[in-house]
């Protein structure tokens, strides 16, 4: 399957996006100033990213814009009650997630935009949002050092919400600092997570036994994390540009250079690691860095595959999706007279209609992806007709 | 006869017929006799009539006549018994046997021998087989590794003996020899074979025995705990039955005490909270090698059936009786003492660890059908007071009953809490809490000492439940404790353990204080404020203390506050702080606690640092000087610049104030501390010029990602020039240099002022460079490395600017051909002879065009270069007259060095 690589930068640089077989750059889309982890694909159909405050939005308010694949411009932009940090959205793109920096977390439903469900998560803002793979559970980082993971069933349960002591199922208070970035392993409810934080240690976690398991000091402070696809190491970019591998399964000798569990290093003079993604293939890891470059390494060799160039400014979200139908080669062949095919935007507040309604129960979650399958197939349809007028004209 | 008699006779005896033995045996006889005749006339008649019949006779006994001496002939069918044998052959005999390299006791006995002395009918034997025994296994302890099992199996019989001295002699031998010597091997064995014979010895007719027998219990439980976990009801049956049927009287206090206690160690074992909190602890310690492995879940004590819980439910009924005996015979008594207070507060530990483990199992297993423990009767009771006049020793014996009681009470009132009694109970611990600590005495002040912790350990579950008169009157009780309490002791670390319980909100017992009430946030207020003069009292004695407080206030920190007054006072901590890190008088700096602590608790202190809103420019200024020390590890150093530029982008602090907190640092920074700057291998030698190009580096990464490069620049160009031109040392001015080249751009952006300025000090620079790193050592891979760092900032800069690099040519020529007009850093290296600074001038410049980049820059500078070489000549021609012919020599060869050196450059 074709992948491409889209990358942001928290300056004004836009998203860049290209193929990751060739390395050709095939479009960018404009005014994107994204925060760490504020970069999603919702679904595939369409590229959403939160905003870093800039003066001139009116005080207070954040900003979410959707950026359809064939256009450079925003199509639609939200202003959610506050500004908001990362984004999440479930594999089937129909809600999105969004930590807000107060600290609420905020629950929206991409077809209507509808605002579902938003609950006080942490005490300083949130900095990291992540899905668990089987969707029932959120783990979130903030700034107070604090990771939490949450269950859906909980959060959308008014009865079991009201009996609870506490919505989250387990709080991990062990990080001093900010947490930079989280991620989540394989077997839902039985999987591990790994936190990283500012306070230079990444901690691997058991979120059945919701216990911390292994803490690993690092040289320097971590930003980024990825996990191999066998979970045996997981690679952690530091600020000092290296990327460092640590053990998870696999064994690790305790005199090691770098520190207990660390058993090697990705490294390349460049500045600090902001963000790690691994391509479909297993092997291929993708490093975002200060310095505004991408680099693409060999796992198996520790080598640089390619070295893609963003902008000047630090590159700090970087996804690898696959290749969508509509995605245009270059800016030549804009069609203006495209329609925005765009859901509408995200609710400020919630709606006036009781929100209990619209839980994440089997019925209407079923009707949702219902909604989903016509919207696509309408879609699909869409490109065909168009396909065949293109050829008929031709 | 006789003996068949006695044979038949036995199960009589064993039936239990007492009396005077021979008496009893007359009566036996008696009886057998008749018995047999009995027999004889009813077996026999038949046979007898036959006789007469064959025989013919009246006779009914045939006469025989016998005669004195001699001897009855044997019947006809006897059977001959003789033993022939042509000799007696005795295997050994045990006195006289050699038993020479054999463990003997003192007495000479064998182990063997001893242990089947053991069960020597006499008591006397017995002992002295015992204290051989002894002395045997304390001689050579490898006698005991060998036969262990069989000791212990022959041993054990003696558990029950009748004998008091030979039950005390065992005891003392199983815990001073045999139990010790058993230490590492299966101990399970061992125990199983002694705990049936010690239940066996609980049912003995006799009371001693079975008193002795809880001693023997307890031996074995402090020998091997899980004793108790395997037998545990069997034991606590035992205890049962002697506490309730045995009626101990009031005048045996000593021997319910020794029961008592030995209940308490016990009971204690018992799962609770706090116990399981160090096993989790001691798991992460031991770190998992494989976070997949499967973790076996199997029980970890096999105490947990239900029986166990109506057991211990039975037992508390005995307890509480038995205290409440206790109670009323005190006040029938004159007065308290010792012995007594010591068994009622045995009575109330056993019963408080029943309490703990039922608060624990219901946590953990989540038992909801717990027997309810009947406890109304014991706090009936509190407060125990006695009417008469009390001396000051028996006071605090009521004392300590009394919080025992109240501890008893706030743990039950976790499980259910009986509302009839909670009145009670707040007004004990008020006045307790607000008891003015100047007004006590000695010895109350160390009872306080060591039963404050868990009193105020119960607080904030307390303040969860009372209303919301109670509520102020206890916190108020809670602040007196918090000021009063002496800085180093433990009722203050508990003081602040509690502070965090009530302030943090992640914590599972925190309750949200009603800070909108004055009143309260008053007291949140005095908490918070004494945290800082807390650290500050307490130095660096007690850095467990210390860090205590430190996690607290970065917890305070982390997890924010809702109410802004709250907010702005943890900001204010800061200005308290100050003196933590430093304590500045006029020009002195006294460094604070901060340098002293362990790196965990200053790396913790140091995260706090993120969580202010704002960080005032004299706590920066503190933490600078902190940053100089030498006695912080770089670790710490690079820790607080990492935090401070983490606060700067969270906007707690000023960039003005980050960017000087960097240069004060950078240029401050005492690489050689007062040493003498020495050449090379530097690294290992200095290990601050390492940590000082670490922080260099640091800072440069900081600084160019601190945002728009112009705006930086414009506010480091001035600073940065200002500072090099202080005549600091070399290391410093190149890490100055350094921040610069990375502030600035390709072309410079520097104006022409600042380059005429800059092109003075970089010749300076170049020269002091020279003088470190002689040309002559360049052959040295040492030198390559570390000659290539201190020009490297230079090079760049030249390469920006042609200018620069021209006026830095002219200010060389100027330097060597004016005496008096450069000054420099290192006056006692460089007297002031022309031909110095001709070879120095030289060199310089043959290290600036060994640089192949500068190369091609410096060939467009030829006028500079020929001005330049043109002035070395004629200056040397000129003072050739002044120089020595060694000097002579060594300004020639530099001149014709330069020569080369421009000729190649620009032909």
């Amino acid at each position: 399957m074709d992948s491409i690589i889209i990358a942001s930068s928290s300056i004004d640089a836009g998203i860049g996006a290209w193929d990751l077989a060739t390395g050709n750059e095939l479009l960018r889309y404009k005014s994107c100033a994204s925060p760490p982890h504020g970069l999603v694909s919702v679904g595939g159909r369409f590229l959403a990213s939160s905003q870093l405050r800039d003066n001139h939005s009116s005080s207070g308010s954040g900003s979410v814009l959707y950026w359809s694949w064939h256009k450079p411009q925003p199509d639609v932009k939200s202003f959610p009650v506050e500004m908001i940090m990362p984004l999440v959205c479930d594999i089937g793109g129909n809600y999105i997630i969004g930590g807000g920096s107060s600290g609420y977390i905020y629950v929206w439903e991409v077809a209507t935009g509808r605002l579902l469900n938003r609950w006080h998560a942490h005490y300083r803002a949130a900095t990291c949002l992540v899905l668990s793979d089987d969707e029932s559970l959120l783990i979130s980082g903030a700034e107070d050092g604090c990771v939490r993971v949450w269950s859906f069933f909980m959060l959308f349960d008014e009865i079991g919400k009201a009996e609870a002591k506490h919505l989250y199922e387990h709080s991990f208070t062990e990080h001093t600092l900010k947490v930079t970035t989280v991620v989540v392993g394989y077997g839902g409810c039985n999987s591990l997570i790994v936190s990283a934080s500012e306070d230079r240690t990444c901690k691997v976690w058991s979120l059945s036994r919701g216990k911390i398991l292994r803490d690993i000091l690092f040289p320097c402070i971590i930003d980024a994390i990825a996990l191999d696809p066998g979970e045996h190491v997981f690679y952690a970019g530091g600020r000092n540009g290296k990327i460092y591998i640590a053990a998870l399964n696999a064994a690790s000798s305790p005199d090691s250079p770098y520190g207990k569990h660390i058993i090697g290093s990705l490294h390349d003079h460049s500045k600090g690691i902001n963000c790690l993604a691994f391509c479909g293939d297993g092997t291929s890891l993708v490093s975002g860095s200060e310095d505004g470059l991408i680099r693409i390494w060999d796992t198996r060799s520790h080598n640089i595959i390619r070295i893609l160039r963003h902008a000047k400014g630090p590159v700090n979200n970087i996804l690898v999706v696959a290749r969508p139908e509509t995605i245009l080669k270059s800016t030549a062949s804009l069609g203006r007279k495209q329609q925005s095919l765009l859901p509408p935007p995200l609710e400020k507040y919630s709606s006036e209609e009781p929100i209990g309604t619209k839980a994440f129960i089997g019925g209407h979650t079923a009707s949702v992806e219902q909604l989903d399958v016509t919207y696509l197939t309408e879609y699909v349809m869409n490109n065909q007709i168009k396909d065949i007028q293109q050829h008929g004209s031709a | 006869e006789e003996k068949s008699l006695h044979c038949e006779m036995s199960p009589a005896r064993v039936a239990g017929v007492r009396g005077n033995r021979r008496q009893e045996y007359g009566e036996r006889r008696v009886i057998g006799c008749s018995l047999l005749w009995e027999n004889r006339r009813m077996v026999r008649p038949k046979a007898s009539s036959k006789k007469k019949s064959t025989r013919g006779g009246g006779v009914d006994f045939k006469k025989f006549k016998r005669k004195l001496g001699r001897k009855l002939p044997p019947p006809k069918n006897a059977t001959n018994t003789e033993i022939k044998s042509k000799a007696i052959i005795l295997p050994e005999q045990s006195v006289a046997a050699d038993k020479a390299g054999l463990a003997v006791s003192k007495k000479g006995l064998t182990l063997k021998e001893l242990l089947q002395q053991s069960s020597h009918y006499n008591p006397k034997v017995r002992k002295d087989a015992l204290l051989g025994i002894r002395d045997l296994f304390l001689k050579f302890p490898q006698e005991l590794q060998s036969n262990k099992l069989a000791v212990v199996e022959k041993l054990r019989e003696r558990i029950s003996d009748q004998d008091k001295l030979i039950r005390e002699t065992l005891y003392q031998l199983f815990k001073l020899v045999v139990l010790p010597g058993c230490k590492e091997d299966n101990q399970g064995v061992f125990i199983s074979l002694l705990v049936a014979y010690v239940f066996s010895a609980m049912t003995h007719l006799s009371l001693d025995v079975r008193l002795m027998s809880f001693k023997y219990l307890e031996l074995l439980v402090q020998h091997y705990p899980p004793t108790f976990s395997l037998y545990a009801e069997k034991i606590l049956q035992g205890y049962d039955d002697i506490l309730r049927k045995n009626q101990l009287h009031m005048e045996e206090i000593g021997k319910l005490k020794s029961i008592l206690s030995g209940l308490v160690s016990c009971l204690s074992l018992l799962p609770s909270n706090q116990s399981e909190d160090s096993s989790i602890s001691k798991v992460i310690a031991a770190e998992l090698q494989l976070l997949h492995a499967f973790e076996a879940d199997a029980p970890k004590h096999s105490a947990g059936s239900s029986h166990i819980f109506e057991r211990l439910e039975g037992l508390v009924v005995v307890l509480v009786n038995c205290f409440n005996d206790l109670v009323t015979w005190v006040h029938s008594q004159p007065a308290l003492d010792s012995q007594t207070s010591d068994c009622m507060l045995c009575v109330l530990q056993s019963v408080e660890s029943v309490v703990r483990y039922f608060f624990y199992a219901r946590e953990k297993h989540a038992l909801q059908q717990l027997p309810s423990l009947p406890l109304e009767k014991l706090f009936t009771v509190f407060p125990i007071k006695s009417k008469a006049q009390l001396s000051e020793k028996e006071d605090d014996r009521y004392l300590i009953l009394n919080i025992k009681i109240s501890e008893i009470f706030f743990d039950l009132s976790r499980l259910s809490c009986p509302p009839v009694f909670l009145e009670k109970f707040l007004e004990f611990i008020e006045s307790l809490l607000s008891r003015e600590f100047s007004s006590v005495t000695r010895s109350q002040k160390v009872l306080y000492e060591k039963y404050m912790p868990t009193l105020l350990a119960c607080l904030p579950e307390l303040l969860k439940v009372v209303d919301y008169g109670w509520k102020a009157r206890l916190l108020q009780a809670y602040t007196t404790v918090f000021r009063g309490s002496s800085p180093q002791s433990a009722t203050k670390v508990a003081c602040v353990t509690v502070a965090e319980e009530l302030l943090v909100p992640h914590k599972q017992n925190s309750l949200n204080l009603d800070v909108d009430d004055q009143e309260t946030l008053g007291h949140v207020l005095t908490w918070m404020r004494e945290l800082p003069m807390l650290l500050i009292y307490l130095g660096d004695v007690q850095p467990s203390t210390s860090e205590v407080v430190i996690r607290l206030l970065v917890q305070l920190g982390r997890f924010g506050f809702s109410n802004p007054y709250l907010a702005e006072e943890y900001d204010n901590l800061q200005f308290l702080l100050q003196e933590f890190f430093v304590k500045q008088n006029n020009a002195d700096t006294n460094y604070g606690p901060f340098l002293r602590l362990p790196k965990d608790s200053q790396e913790l202190c140091v995260s706090c640092l993120y969580f202010f809103s704002f960080l005032d420019p004299c706590l920066l200024e503190c933490l600078a000087s902190c940053c100089l020390s030498q006695d912080l590890e770089p670790y710490i150093l690079l820790r607080i610049v990492e935090v401070l530029h983490s606060a700067y982008k969270a906007g707690h602090v000023l960039m003005a104030d980050h960017i000087s907190f960097f240069i004060t640092l950078v240029s401050k920074f005492e690489v050689t501390c007062g040493q003498a700057l020495s050449v090379l291998d530097s690294e290992a030698k200095i290990p601050r010029r390492a940590t000082l190009r670490q922080v260099t580096g640091v800072i440069c990464s900081f600084l160019s990602q601190m945002g728009d490069h112009t705006l930086v620049f414009d506010m480091l160009e001035k600073i940065v020039l200002d500072t090099i031109s202080l005549k600091l040392p070399a290391d410093n001015r190149c890490a100055l240099l350094r921040i610069l080249v990375m502030v600035d751009s390709s072309p410079t952006r520097l104006s022409d002022q600042s380059i005429t300025k800059l092109s003075k000090l970089l010749c300076e620079y170049l020269i002091d460079i020279v003088l470190i790193y002689p040309v002559e050592e360049c052959g040295n891979s040492n030198y390559i490395l570390h000659s290539r760092y201190y020009p490297l900032p230079c090079y760049l800069l030249f390469h920006r600017s042609i200018k620069l690099l021209m006026l830095v040519l002219n200010m060389l020529e100027v330097f060597a051909t004016q005496l008096d007009a450069t000054p420099l850093s290192h006056p006692a290296q460089l007297d002031s002879h022309h031909w110095r600074r001709i070879t120095m001038v030289v060199a310089v410049f043959l290290m600036i065009s060994k640089d192949d980049k500068l190369r091609d820059i410096l060939s467009s500078c030829r006028n500079e270069m020929y001005h330049l070489m043109q002035s070395v000549s004629s200056i040397l021609s000129k003072e050739e007259s002044s120089m020595s012919i060694e000097q002579k020599h060594k300004a020639n060869c530099a001149v014709e060095q330069l020569k080369t050196a421009i000729s190649e450059i620009s032909p």
